[in-house]
């Protein structure tokens, strides 16, 4: 398994679409990492590079810090698994699997072997005779999977693997995806659109957005410190709520509507010179503290508006008392759903408060 | 604002029966909402509520009054459909307006309140910055808004909503399920919604009905759909993680009542509960086994054992649900998903204990495979 680098790569198409613009980010070897971002952020030519399937414009990839640009896709030995499965549709399931060893002359014992070990670990085994016709389509991208696994790649693939599925069989895969990769000690890049997907499986995220990296980092990095508006805005559903805000003091910020004014104080620090400046405050739904009684020092009197139950939990759409202009979403655990018109109290903690300036970046370093 | 009535409706096409024998009721202002898989029949339930397909047998009540011969133009429903049909030629805001001018409309309306109607709905749905264009300029999630927006610009007796939302992508979903939400709690009118997105069913109605195979499997708040499925198909289809189900054998010695699945699972039932697994089980051989089910954020892993009850399986496998981490275990033929607490991490095939609340179990009888595969 590898380490690989993606260095100051870029993807110029013809006619000078740029899809991917100087992105640089490493995947450690074991690592499990998502490249996520919405339709159009160029996900899928950076996969497409890296699987050696297109050319690249410009900058390194490198396997173990060896560029590999030049390589083809299986001198890079690379799996690769879409969301078509592309079985090939005459051959047994086994024989599907063996392919890739016997391509490579392997010896007939140790295709058995490998078969078998594989086919063990995706719950593959009652169906090895089969042809893929006859296969659900669940059965048919295990295959595919078993299929890119079983030759030990240096870089295991996934490209949407399993975005298709319904929930009950997607929470079933993201457990088998996982245990494969912590079995075989693979190194994982996984391409989604998915946010929750990504945030399920992978340990590490690269956030792309127009061709351009936007973020990199473990997923509680990138759920507690997003680098920017669309990095907030994309991960996390419901999505993090945007509200007008004011800086008060390095250490406060405010919110206001004519006379009312509710200060909150602030754990970072902003510098002095962005005081009296016009800021949005984000506050993610899953992060506020919701109580019947007004239990903590600074929290807001709000009235429920809205009550979307959802089973393990419930999204409550809360306006604040003082200032009645202000809603949030706030999440709370599903069995204890309240009462539309339910007088609440809100909590905003100082440390779930980010900042953004008007160009939509987040406004302080640290806290 | 009508009240809505199926009385043992069944449809036919040909020999296949897409509806069988489904009967509810819809009460004034009600959120009804039917949720099932793809082939259920619930599209099918809403074309027979339109007029646009006629049942086999079985009758239609609109407050009462049986509206099986009523042709579609005269039951007054506004219909949004998951293919959004709309008109190429015309603009957003036309289109959202054509239901106001159709000839047909006792009602008419001066242009001045026209036009507020229409920009309140497109408000409401996000969608003021595209009334000028034209559909071909839309993309899927736009247009379905659109659509949804001409279904809802007038105040029918019903509104019958198929699948409004599916093709909005993850956010804008959760912010237009918010956005309808309002709107019909604003509305006040009789809304039948066809989905196969629990979370939209669950966030949105104030009844659920479960349909599976053209038959109705459960009717009841989202809620008690939730918490009390009455079949192991309802407990499936709603709810993610997925609840956990294996079957078990009732074991009675000394007067206590055992469930065994499998080597390692083994748990002393409360008084109660024995009762209402006995009152579900089937034969197998000689044994009597019930299907179980539990949700995973009722199972509490720990490296110590925790009650009498407590058993050991190895990990299988971590990952992440929206609750937190997600610990997967191999439980006979079928996988046991368990939230366990943030920062907490055990190896693979690493044994814990697992202890379920036995105040959340719940027992089926058997109508499906959970076998993985």
């Amino acid at each position: 398994m590898s380490k690989v680098t993606i260095d100051r790569v870029s993807k110029t198409y013809e006619g000078n679409v740029e899809a991917v613009r100087e992105v640089s980010f490493s995947c450690e070897d074991g690592q499990f990492l998502a490249i996520l971002g919405p339709s159009g952020s160029g996900k899928s030519s950076m996969l497409r590079m890296i699987a050696g399937l297109e050319e690249i414009t410009g900058g390194e990839i490198l396997f173990d810090g060896k560029v590999v640009n030049r390589l083809t896709p299986s001198q890079r030995n690379i799996a690769l698994a879409f969301e078509s499965y592309a079985l090939y549709p005459l051959m047994t399931i086994y024989e599907n699997i063996a392919f890739p060893l016997r391509a490579r002359g392997l010896k007939r014992s140790e295709v058995e072997e490998k078969v078998a070990f594989i086919a063990e670990e995706l719950d593959l085994v009652d169906i090895l005779k089969k042809k893929p016709s006859s296969l659900s389509g669940g059965h048919q991208q295990r295959v595919s999977l078993a299929r890119a696994l079983v030759r030990e790649p240096n870089v295991t693939l996934l490209d949407e693997p399993i975005s298709h599925m319904d929930q009950r069989v997607r929470a079933e895969m993201r457990a088998r995806i996982r245990r494969l990769h912590d079995g075989l000690h693979l190194t994982t890049i996984y391409v989604t659109h998915d946010q929750a997907e990504a945030v399920s499986l992978c340990d590490r995220l690269a956030v792309l957005n127009f061709g351009e990296l936007q973020q990199i980092g473990t997923v509680h990095e990138i759920w507690n410190q997003p680098a920017n508006r669309f990095v907030a805005t994309f991960v996390g559903e419901p999505q993090m709520n945007f509200l007008d805000g004011k800086i008060e003091s390095p250490r406060e910020v405010s919110m206001a509507a004519g006379e009312r004014k509710i200060v909150l104080p602030y754990a970072g620090s902003v510098d002095r010179k962005y005081v009296g400046s016009e800021i949005t405050i984000g506050l993610r739904p899953q992060q506020i503290i919701l109580s019947m009684k007004k239990e903590n020092e600074g929290a807001i009197a709000s009235t429920v508006e809205l009550i979307e139950f959802q089973g393990e939990n419930a999204i409550l759409t809360v306006k604040l008392s003082h200032i009645e202009s202000i809603e949030v979403k706030v999440v709370i655990p599903g069995e204890k759903v309240g009462q539309i018109g339910e007088s609440v109290w809100l909590k905003f903690s100082p440390d779930i408060i980010h900042l953004f300036d008007k160009q939509s970046s987040i406004l302080h370093p640290e806290t | 604002m009508a009240e809505v009535r199926l009385e043992n409706v069944t449809k036919k096409y040909g020999r296949k029966t897409a509806v069988r024998e489904v009967s509810f009721e819809c009460k004034e202002e009600e959120f009804f909402s039917i949720i099932g898989p793809a082939g259920a029949g619930k599209t099918t339930i809403l074309k027979i509520l339109a007029g646009i397909e006629k049942v086999t047998s079985g009758t239609i009540y609109f407050n009462d009054r049986p509206v099986n011969e009523l042709p579609p133009h005269e039951r007054d429903v506004a219909m949004a459909f998951e293919s959004y049909n709309l008109y190429p030629h015309f603009s957003v805001y036309d289109n959202i307006a054509f239901p106001l001018r159709a000839p047909k409309r006792t009602e008419s309306l001066s242009p001045q309140d026209e036009r507020q109607r229409v920009e309140e709905i497109a408000e409401f749905l996000g969608i003021t910055s595209l009334l000028d264009r034209r559909p071909v300029q839309l993309s899927g999630g736009e247009k379905q808004r659109v659509s949804l927006a001409r279904a809802m610009v007038r105040k029918p007796q019903v509104y019958l909503l198929d699948e409004p939302i599916a093709h909005l992508d993850a956010r804008l979903k959760f912010s237009t399920q918010t956005a309808l939400k309002k709107l019909s709690r604003q509305l006040g009118t009789t809304i039948i919604y066809v989905t196969h997105d629990y979370r939209e069913a669950l966030g949105l109605s104030d009844r659920v009905a479960v349909l599976r195979k053209g038959v109705i499997e459960q009717i009841g708040t989202p809620e008690e759909v939730y918490h009390t499925p009455s079949t192991d198909f309802v407990a499936r289809f709603i709810g993610d993680p997925p609840v956990n189900l294996t079957d078990g054998q009732i074991v009675t010695k000394d007067n206590k009542t055992f469930l065994v699945a499998g080597d390692d699972f083994t748990i002393q039932l409360e008084k109660g509960l024995a009762e209402s697994a006995k009152g579900r089980a089937w034969q197998e051989g000689d044994k009597r086994v019930v299907r179980c089910g539990i949700r995973s954020s009722h199972i509490t892993v720990s490296r110590d054992k925790i009650s009498d009850n407590s058993f050991q399986l190895p990990v299988y496998a971590i990952a992440r649900s929206p609750q937190g981490p997600l610990c997967t275990f191999e439980l006979n033929d079928s996988f046991l998903q368990a939230n366990i607490d943030q920062g907490i991490y055990y190896d693979m095939s690493e044994k814990v204990w697992l202890d379920l609340d036995q105040d959340h179990l719940l027992f089926f009888e058997k109508t499906m495979d959970i076998s993985k595969k």
